[in-house]
């Protein structure tokens, strides 16, 4: 019913390439994620959903239908934007009633669909309140409360909860994939927090200066990322990407490595890396710990191996300190290899 | 010298308490983060500490020092704005050697000063640039720069990394921490982001609502939370802390969790401190620090929601008052809507008061 | 350390462009639709201009008996010109009105950065002050004069308050003495201006950003020099607006001035505008104020896209 689909969609501004024969299909009832850097096309391909732009070439369906020539109005595409954009001057009931006011609903229908989305956001109790009165949170589901009276066939958030602090961050996005399971309604979502991404997202398409590099779900992504670039994204600590010609000095040891024709760097995740104390008879060249930052329960442990630098991440609290030796392994099965064009080779 | 006292120190605006009498002694040489919600009082704290604003009442002690009648630009602190406040009508290197010029240093001075700190924080090609647009990352360096070529023996920074990208703060914060050991200024650093101060810090001042609630070590603050609110304010995802009331089976004490069931058994010590506390208490645990399995006896709650966030996968388990997380690594498999028997490692398990939510028998 | 690139709102850095030929019809279409409003624009503007520059070319003059489109007649060329060149009167006016303008907008501009800067802070009762300084600009610069006059009268409040203060009978003849006059002609454009002065500089002080200011303080500057540093710097712009709407306002001093002197004693205090004012209606020689004030207009045009093109520079270096 919701399906969104783009067949080879470009959109440019001048000479600048916003988006470059995007194709993807969004299911119906799914929660769609787009990530990327800062203009690598995650809001153009909002507006190009929205209508707010035309396409210069391909094709946009929603539903099915094409909706290039169809005017934003029509679209029954409903949109929460970063900055929530509430009414400070109305109540938070005022606030979800107004879309419906100016449809000139029937104001019994009016209140039965408020007090129904009220109830499924456990807003109720706020609902006489004005924005300034509400929490960051509470303001954020009175805008999705907002989008949803209209009862779109799809929803869009535009890095809808960015401006929360880091815990209510983490509260809000288990809320919204809740509320977008109950609703059973597609939802498109453009976030810059790859932790937000990979939690909330049934699939995502990773975005880098407008092409689409790889679309799946957010542990195939992690898994199997297709380049380098992709790599790097999604993870914190952020992958750590190495010249294949390290692993020959001895700096690292990766039992099985044999020189693979085209490698041209390898990625090993943090959390693959394995570090101890170095003792003679490891050989080769120690590496030496630049600096541990314990999480809680983790600890990100920074090494300098040779020329480069090596983030691990491990359990708990192990006892590693600044400037001691050690030495790194890595489970060969979890090595990513790429060519020097950065894609991703096989194992 | 470099070591900060802070005696009896609080601050009102008006009928407004910004800073509930607040007593802190930083080492010299030491990196402390000050950590808490917005409004908690680090920042105005940290504003008396340079000299900003004054004390309503207290001591502020540079070494032996009273700092009282000592203007801000005396104190010889360093200081890193939220914003940077970088001079934007002036290239790199005027910002550079801006605090030299103030201090008179000759000009072969300056600029010998303004290469060394521009090659440190590898600002050297861009020392010709005008502030002005340069991008945060940049800018955040020429803000330390220009504080640390006066070599202060204090440094004070203000949540220096809030501005800058998701991927970049990791580095940065390395490079920050890295910079302070080899420098071994005394570092007072505010952030609200406890991931920040957990990672750099030598020691941790958790502040809520203008009142000190725990002064310690990362690991010790994280471990042995004074309070709830320490409890859940350090971690991601915070402390567990489900509400229950001591029992006593044949084996020893646990903590009757209500619908969740029964927690394996205390360790003697914690089960001593308790006998003599009695009442309702609130059960905490580590996300991190428990498994989850499909069978067997114990703490019993369905999982509610599944996060697979690269490495780690969190486990949200059971409602309301009593919903919980675990966190387990990537490769573990749960099923959404299954019920599941969760077994905290009762070593690190830790209890609080409900009613006042201080911990009960700190520590091990 | 790695450099990643400043995030920006995505939303916002790509502005939509249309193509190129799209853009010149919408360019050509607009022309057309306000091609009416610029003619008139132009016409306004422009015709006296042009008029003023073809009397001036005659010795025309509303007593000659002809229209003025028929002062061809008594074309003299550049005679007004060459005339004006050797009229030691306009030059001595010119001198005097350049002297009132290098004494009084320096003048008002010290006060009125003293005034700003004290009240960028808050004390008590600012409010009230601040009504109080902003007065003497909204008197029209005619009443404003009848005071002064009053005021510089030999028997006047003036000379009451310093033979209080000297506390032997003062009775100086401000407005009859050449040099005094000019003296007494000038503090009435200070007081009358400073508070215009105040308002742009204290509008610009207050947004030189407070943080900045503090920072330098911690970095060692004391009062001076951040004023030095930070403050002048980061008002650069609006010192340079507020400069230049007094530079041209003061050059063209007439009403209070003529009221409090009527130009006098002598020539004394016969600024440009007096001496135009004069010629106008006394002598009734047009072609020769024509040449006068094209002459002026020149002058002040030059000097003014000379300053408009160091304040480009300046925004230019700035952004």
């Amino acid at each position: 019913m919701a399906e969104i689909a783009f067949h080879n969609v470009s959109k440019r501004y001048g000479e600048a390439i916003a988006l470059s024969d995007a194709s993807f299909t969004v299911n119906d009832n799914e929660f769609f994620c787009f990530f990327g850097p800062p203009l690598s096309g995650k809001s153009t391909i909002l507006r190009l959903i929205l209508g707010l732009e035309t396409p210069d070439e391909g094709e946009i369906l929603i539903g099915g239908k094409p909706v290039n020539q169809v005017s934003p109005a029509e679209r029954n595409v409903a949109m929460v934007f970063q900055n929530l954009a509430l009414f400070p001057h109305m109540s938070a009931a005022d606030n979800i009633r107004f879309p419906l006011v100016e449809r000139k609903v029937p104001t019994i229908q009016i209140e039965r669909k408020l007090a129904d989305v009220a109830a499924k956001l456990h807003i109720a109790h706020i609902l006489h309140k004005a924005p300034a009165q509400l929490s960051g949170g509470e303001r954020q589901r009175v805008a999705i409360a907002r989008a949803l009276v209209r009862d779109p066939a799809a929803y869009l958030m535009d890095d809808p909860i960015s401006a929360l602090d880091a815990r209510l961050r983490e509260e809000t996005r288990v809320e919204l994939k809740r509320i977008q399971r109950e609703l059973g309604k597609t939802l498109i979502y453009v976030t810059h927090d790859q932790e937000e991404a990979m939690s909330v997202a049934d699939r995502m398409a990773i975005l880098e200066e407008g092409h689409i590099r790889q679309i799946g779900t957010p542990a195939d992504i992690y898994d199997r990322p297709a380049s380098s670039y992709v790599a790097r994204l999604l993870g914190s600590p952020m992958m750590n990407i190495l010249p294949s010609g390290l692993i020959a000095d001895g700096a690292i040891s990766i039992p099985g490595f044999g020189a693979k024709g085209d490698i041209s760097e390898i990625g090993v995740r943090p959390e693959d890396i394995k570090v101890r104390p170095w003792s003679a008879s490891d050989g080769g060249n120690p590496a030496k710990v630049f600096e541990v930052e314990p999480l809680g329960g983790y600890t990100v442990v920074t090494v300098d191996a040779g020329q480069t630098r090596i983030r691990a991440l491990m359990r708990g609290q192990p006892d590693i300190r600044p400037e001691t030796k050690v030495a790194l392994a890595c489970d060969t099965a979890r090595v990513h290899y790429f060519s020097k064009a950065g894609a991703a080779l096989p194992r | 010298m470099s070591a900060i006292h802070l005696q009896g120190l609080s601050k009102k605006f008006g009928d407004f308490t910004a800073l509930k009498t607040m007593d802190l002694d930083i080492a010299d040489g030491e990196f402390m983060a000050l950590l808490g919600p917005s409004g908690c009082g680090k920042t105005t704290t940290m504003n008396m500490i340079a000299g900003m604003e004054e004390p309503t009442q207290g001591r502020i002690l540079f070494g032996e020092c009273d700092m009282a009648q000592v203007p801000m630009g005396r104190r010889g602190v360093g200081f890193v704005f939220q914003n940077y406040a970088i001079f934007t009508h002036m290239t790199v290197r005027q910002n550079l050697a801006y605090g030299p010029r103030m201090h008179g240093a000759s000009r072969p001075e300056i600029d010998r000063r303004v290469g060394a700190i521009a090659e440190l924080l590898q600002l050297t090609p861009l020392l010709d640039r005008k502030a002005e647009r340069l991008s945060v990352n940049i800018l955040q360096r020429v803000a330390i720069g220009r504080s640390a070529i006066l070599e202060p023996a204090i440094f004070l920074l203000d949540e220096p990394l809030s501005n800058v990208d998701a991927a970049f703060r990791a580095v940065m914060r390395t490079e920050l921490k890295h910079l302070q050991r080899q420098f071994r200024q005394t570092m007072v650093y505010v952030t609200h982001d406890q991931l920040e101060a957990m990672t750099m810090a030598d020691r941790i001042t958790v502040m809520d609502h203008g009142v000190l609630q725990q002064v310690g070590s990362p690991i010790e603050v994280y471990n042995n939370p004074a309070n709830v609110f320490v409890a859940r304010f350090i971690g991601s995802p915070g402390m567990n802390l489900l509400p229950g009331r001591p029992a006593e089976s044949d084996r020893g004490m646990v903590i009757d969790l209500g619908p969740v069931g029964l927690t394996p058994l205390l360790p003697a010590k914690l089960a001593q401190r308790l006998r003599g506390h009695g009442g309702d208490v609130l059960f905490g645990f580590r996300p991190e620090q428990a498994t989850i399995a499909h069978e067997g006896r114990g703490m019993k709650a369905p999982v509610t929601f599944v996060e697979r966030i690269g490495a780690r996968i969190i486990v949200h388990l059971g409602q309301s008052e009593s919903a919980m997380k675990v966190v387990l690594d990537n490769d573990a498999r749960v099923s959404l809507g299954a019920s599941a028997i969760i077994t905290p490692h009762m070593e690190s398990a830790r209890l609080f008061d409900r009613a006042s939510g201080a911990a009960i028998g700190q520590g091990a | 350390m790695t450099m990643a690139v400043a995030s920006e709102n995505e939303m916002s850095a790509p502005a939509p462009k249309s193509s190129a030929p799209a853009q010149d019809e919408r360019a050509r279409l607009g022309f057309r639709l306000t091609l009416p409003a610029q003619i008139l624009v132009l016409f306004i503007s422009a015709f006296p201009l042009l008029m003023q520059a073809y009397i001036s070319l005659t010795d025309w003059s509303p007593l000659s008996g002809t229209n003025w489109w028929n002062a061809w007649e008594m074309w003299n060329t550049f005679a007004n010109y060459t005339d004006l060149a050797m009229d030691g009167r306009f030059w001595s006016a010119l001198w005097r009105t350049l002297v009132v303008m290098l004494v009084c907008v320096p003048v008002e501009f010290l006060l009125g950065l003293a005034l700003a800067t004290l009240f960028a802070d808050d004390f008590p009762g600012k409010k009230l002050f601040y009504s109080i300084l902003l007065m003497p600009m909204m008197v029209v610069p005619a009443v404003a004069g009848y005071m002064f006059f009053m005021l510089f009268q030999s028997g006047g409040p003036v000379n009451d308050v310093l033979s209080g203060l000297l506390g032997f009978p003062v009775a100086i003849a401000w407005l009859s003495d050449p040099k005094l006059a000019l003296a007494a002609v000038m503090i009435a454009d200070i007081w009358q201006w400073t508070p215009l002065m105040f308002l742009i500089l204290l509008a610009g002080l207050v947004g030189v950003p407070q943080d900045q200011i503090k920072a330098a303080t911690l970095l060692g500057a004391n009062a001076w020099q951040r004023f030095v540093t930070i403050v002048v710097p980061k008002m650069k712009t609006i010192i340079i607006i507020a400069l230049a709407i007094r530079v041209i306002e003061n050059f063209k001093i007439f009403d209070t001035l003529y009221i409090m002197t009527g130009g006098g004693p002598g020539v004394a205090t016969e600024t440009i505008s007096v001496y135009i004012y004069k010629v106008t209606t006394q002598d009734l020689i047009w072609g020769y104020v024509a040449a006068i004030a094209l002459a002026i207009l020149v002058v002040l045009s030059v000097a003014a896209v000379l300053a408009m093109k160091r304040m480009a520079a300046n925004r230019e270096a700035a952004a």
